[in-house]
C-alpha cells in the first residue's frame, strides 16, 4: 500500500508542476461594499477535473467568469495560460471552452452555426464534433431553435469540446440534462480529460459528478475553504456509517441505519469520499478542518 | 456499473477487473482496456482508473508494456486470489465473525451449511 | 496570430455577425422599402389633381427630401441601436465576448454594419426607388401635359446629386452627419442594457438642449452691451460656418466611437 501511495504522490507532483491558472490576491465583488473574494490565491493545473463547490452566492459562477475574463477584478492578478483573461485576446479565447449555466443560441441550423463559429478555433475537429452529437443523440440536421433546453445544452457542450480548448469551464453542466444524458455526459467527460487539459466544473448536484472530479475546490466566506485532491482527502479523512457517535467524529449526519460520519483517517482506511457529506461538514466545522489541509 | 457507498472507487474498479479475470473474460497475456476506455465505461475520472492500474500492477495482476498498454499477467488468477483472500480476511471476515459470535452459531452447523452451499452452487 | 487585428479573423467575424444581425437588418430593410414605396405612391403628382408642378415647373417631387432625411435618420439609428443590444442580455453577451476575435475587431464589425452597410444600403434603396418612380412619371409626361402644358420632366435624386454642382458641394459639408447619428446610437447600444433606443434618444435631446442653451447664453453674455461694427469690406462667408459643422460632426463621431470602443472593452457580464 505504502509504495503505491508514494508512487501516486510522485505522479501527482510531477503533473502538478505546470500551473495553467494562477490566481494571486484576487479581490472581486459586484460592488465595493460587498466583496465576494478577498485576497484569494489558488493555482490550477492541467490533467485534472476540478469540482467547484459552494453554497448559493458563494461565488462559483463569479470565479468561473473571472477565469474567462468576463468580469473585472478590483485587484490582484490572474494568469491563464500566460494571458491576462480580461484582455480578451483571441489567442486565449480560442483555448477556452466556456459553458455558462444560461446560454443563448441563434435560431439557425446546427450546420450554419458550426460554419460561422468553428473557423475561429484552429484546432476545431469536425469528425469529433459529429461523433459527440451522435453520442448525445442530437440529429445533425436540427434547427437550434426547435431543440429542447437539454438538447441545446448538449449541443454547446459538444461544440465547446470539439474546439479542443485546453481550458474547459462548465457552470452547472448537468442542469437540465435528463438521466440518460447525464450518463452520456459523464462518459464524454471521462474521455476528454487529457494531460494537457484543465477542466473546471461547478456544480451543486454533487452526485451527478462525484466520480469524475479528482480535485475538490470549495468556496466559502470570500475565499477557498478547501482545495484538495480526492486522494488527499480520503488519505486524511475517512467516511463511514457508524452506529454511535464518539469523540473522533468530526461531523455526522443521521441516516436510516445510524450515522454517516467524517473522521480523521487514523487507521489508513480506504473509504469512498462522500462529497455531499464533506461539503456540509466543512460548512459546519470549518475550524476543525483547517489544520488537516494546509 | 453501480458503485457502492462505502468502498473507495479505485478499489471497486480493481474488484471489477479482478472479477473479469477470475471469470475468464480477460485471459492471461491479453490486453485489458486502456485507462481511458475503462474510465469512459465506468464514468469515472481517468486518474482514478490510473490509480487502480497502479495497484493491480503492484499486485502483479496486470503489467504495463511500455507504449502498448496494460496486459493481464500470466499468473494473474493466482495473484487475484491472493489479493482477494487478504481483502476477504481483513475486511469481510470480521463482520461474519461478529455475527457468528453474536448469534451463537456453532462451527459444526457452519460447516454443514458451507458444504451444502458449495454443493448447490458449484456442483462439486 | 496578431491579437489586435487579423484580416482573416475579421472576415470570419463579419460572416459570423451576419448570422445574427443579418435577420434584423434584412427585416428592417424590407419594412423600409415598403414605407418608401408607400409614401411615393401617395405623394407623387397624380393626373387627377391640379397642383402638379414645383417652383421650377418640374413635376412636383418636393415631398421626397423630407422623407429622405426623416426615414434615413430612423433607419440608420434603429440599425445602429440594435447592433450591440445583444450585449444587454447576459447569455448572449457571454457568447459574443467569448468568441475568439479581438475587441477591436468586434468593434470594427459594429462600425462596418451600422455605419457603412446601413448607410450605403439606405442610399441605394432610396435612390433606386426614386429612380423607378421618376421613370414611371416621366413615361406618362404626356398625360400631365394635358393638365399643365408647361410641365417638364422630373429628375431623380441620383441625377441631381451627380449633375448639380451646388447640391454636391453643400452635401459634402454634411458628410459626417449620418455617421454621427450611427455613432451615437451605437454607443447607446453598448452603454444601456435595455430600451437602448429610447434612452439614447432622450439622452441626445437632453444633451443637445443643454448645449444649445449654453451656446445661446454664452453668445448672449459675450455680445451683451456691444454694437455690431460694419467695416464695409466685410464679406459674409457662409462657408466657414458649414465647414465648422463638418469639423464638429466629424470630431463628435470619432469621440463617440472611441467611447463605444472603451465601453465594449470594459463590458462585464
Amino acid at each position: 500500500m505504502e509504495v503505491i501511495r508514494i508512487q501516486h504522490i510522485l505522479v501527482y507532483y510531477l503533473t502538478n508542476t505546470v500551473s495553467m491558472i494562477k490566481i494571486n490576491n484576487l479581490n472581486f465583488g459586484y460592488s465595493k461594499h460587498k466583496p465576494l473574494f478577498k485576497n484569494m490565491n489558488m493555482q490550477l493545473s492541467n490533467g485534472h477535473i476540478y469540482g467547484l463547490l459552494g453554497k448559493n452566492g458563494a461565488g462559483k459562477s463569479s470565479l468561473l467568469k473571472n477565469l474567462a475574463g468576463l468580469v473585472y477584478a478590483q485587484s490582484g492578478t490572474l494568469d491563464v495560460m500566460g494571458f491576462n483573461p480580461v484582455k480578451r485576446q483571441p489567442a486565449l479565447l480560442e483555448q477556452i471552452c466556456f459553458i455558462p449555466e444560461e446560454f443563448y443560441l441563434p435560431s439557425v441550423k446546427i450546420d450554419s452555426y458550426v460554419k460561422a463559429n468553428a473557423p475561429f478555433y484552429k484546432n476545431f475537429n469536425h469528425t469529433y464534433f459529429s461523433q459527440l452529437l451522435k453520442e448525445f443523440d442530437i440529429p445533425a440536421s436540427n434547427k437550434l431553435v426547435n431543440m429542447s433546453y437539454g438538447q441545446k445544452k448538449k449541443f454547446i457542450i459538444a461544440f465547446g469540446l470539439a474546439t479542443q480548448a485546453k481550458l474547459v469551464i462548465m457552470d452547472e453542466p448537468t442542469n437540465g440534462l435528463d438521466i440518460p444524458s447525464k450518463a452520456q455526459f459523464r462518459k464524454i467527460m471521462a474521455s476528454v480529460l487529457t494531460d494537457d487539459r484543465c477542466i473546471i466544473i461547478s456544480t451543486h448536484q454533487v452526485r451527478d459528478l462525484d466520480n469524475l472530479i479528482d480535485t475538490v475546490i470549495m468556496l466559502d466566506e470570500h475565499d477557498v475553504a478547501l482545495k484538495a485532491s480526492v486522494d488527499e482527502i480520503t488519505q486524511k479523512l475517512t467516511f463511514k456509517k457508524v452506529k454511535e457517535l464518539d469523540e473522533s467524529i468530526i461531523y455526522a449526519e443521521a441516516s436510516l441505519s445510524g450515522y454517516n460520519a467524517v473522521m480523521p483517517n487514523y487507521h489508513n482506511e480506504d473509504s469512498k469520499l462522500d462529497m455531499e457529506l464533506l461539503f456540509n461538514a466543512i460548512l459546519a466545522e470549518k475550524i476543525k478542518f483547517k489544520p488537516l489541509f494546509n | 456499473m453501480e458503485f457502492r457507498d462505502n468502498k473507495a472507487i479505485y478499489l471497486q474498479i480493481a474488484d471489477y477487473v479482478c472479477e473479469h479475470i477470475l471469470l475468464g473474460k480477460w485471459k492471461a497475456e491479453e490486453k485489458v482496456p486502456s485507462v481511458r476506455e475503462l474510465a469512459v465505461e465506468m464514468e469515472v475520472n481517468p486518474n482514478t482508473v490510473m490509480r487502480t492500474y497502479e495497484l493491480l500492477q503492484n499486485k502483479n495482476i496486470i503489467n504495463n508494456k511500455r507504449g502498448i498498454g496494460f496486459f493481464v499477467d500470466e499468473s494473474a488468477i493466482e495473484n487475484v486470489k491472493g489479493y482477494r483472500k487478504v481483502q476477504f480476511i481483513d475486511d469481510e471476515l470480521p463482520v461474519v465473525f461478529r455475527n457468528i459470535y453474536l448469534l451463537n452459531i456453532g462451527f459444526d452447523e457452519l460447516k454443514a451449511k458451507y458444504e451444502t452451499f458449495v454443493k448447490e452452487n458449484f456442483n462439486v | 496570430m496578431n491579437n489586435t487585428f487579423n484580416i482573416n479573423r475579421f472576415g470570419l467575424l463579419l460572416k459570423r455577425q451576419w448570422l445574427d444581425f443579418g435577420k434584423i437588418y434584412l427585416g428592417t430593410l424590407v419594412v423600409l422599402i415598403g414605407i418608401i414605396i408607400g409614401f411615393y405612391s401617395y405623394f407623387i403628382p397624380s393626373i387627377h389633381s391640379n397642383n402638379i408642378t414645383d417652383y421650377d415647373g418640374n413635376l412636383d417631387m418636393r415631398f421626397r427630401y423630407g422623407l429622405f432625411l426623416f426615414l434615413g435618420f430612423l433607419f440608420i439609428s434603429i440599425i445602429a441601436s440594435n447592433y450591440f443590444n445583444l450585449l444587454g442580455q447576459k447569455s448572449r453577451a457571454i457568447l459574443e465576448l467569448m468568441t475568439p476575435a479581438s475587441v477591436f475587431e468586434k468593434f470594427l464589425s459594429g462600425i462596418f454594419y451600422t455605419a457603412i452597410i446601413s448607410l450605403f444600403s439606405y442610399l441605394l434603396i432610396f435612390y433606386l426607388t426614386d429612380l423607378a418612380f421618376v421613370k414611371y412619371l416621366n413615361s406618362n409626361i404626356d398625360a400631365f401635359k394635358g393638365i399643365n402644358p408647361k410641365v417638364t420632366e422630373a429628375q431623380s435624386i441620383s441625377h441631381q446629386l451627380f449633375n448639380d454642382k451646388n447640391y454636391l458641394e453643400y452635401c459634402g459639408y454634411f458628410f459626417a452627419s449620418p455617421f454621427l447619428i450611427t455613432s451615437i446610437f451605437l454607443l447607446g447600444s453598448v452603454y444601456f442594457n435595455r430600451f437602448h433606443y429610447i434612452k439614447t434618444a432622450i439622452s441626445v435631446m437632453i444633451f443637445s438642449g443643454i448645449t444649445a442653451y449654453i451656446i445661446f447664453k454664452a453668445a448672449d453674455i459675450l455680445t451683451s452691451d456691444m454694437v455690431r461694427v460694419n467695416h464695409g469690406n466685410y464679406r459674409n462667408n457662409g462657408d466657414s460656418a458649414l465647414l465648422l459643422i463638418l469639423l464638429i460632426t466629424t470630431a463628435l463621431t470619432l469621440i463617440f466611437w472611441a467611447i463605444a470602443y472603451i465601453r465594449l472593452k470594459e463590458k462585464e457580464v
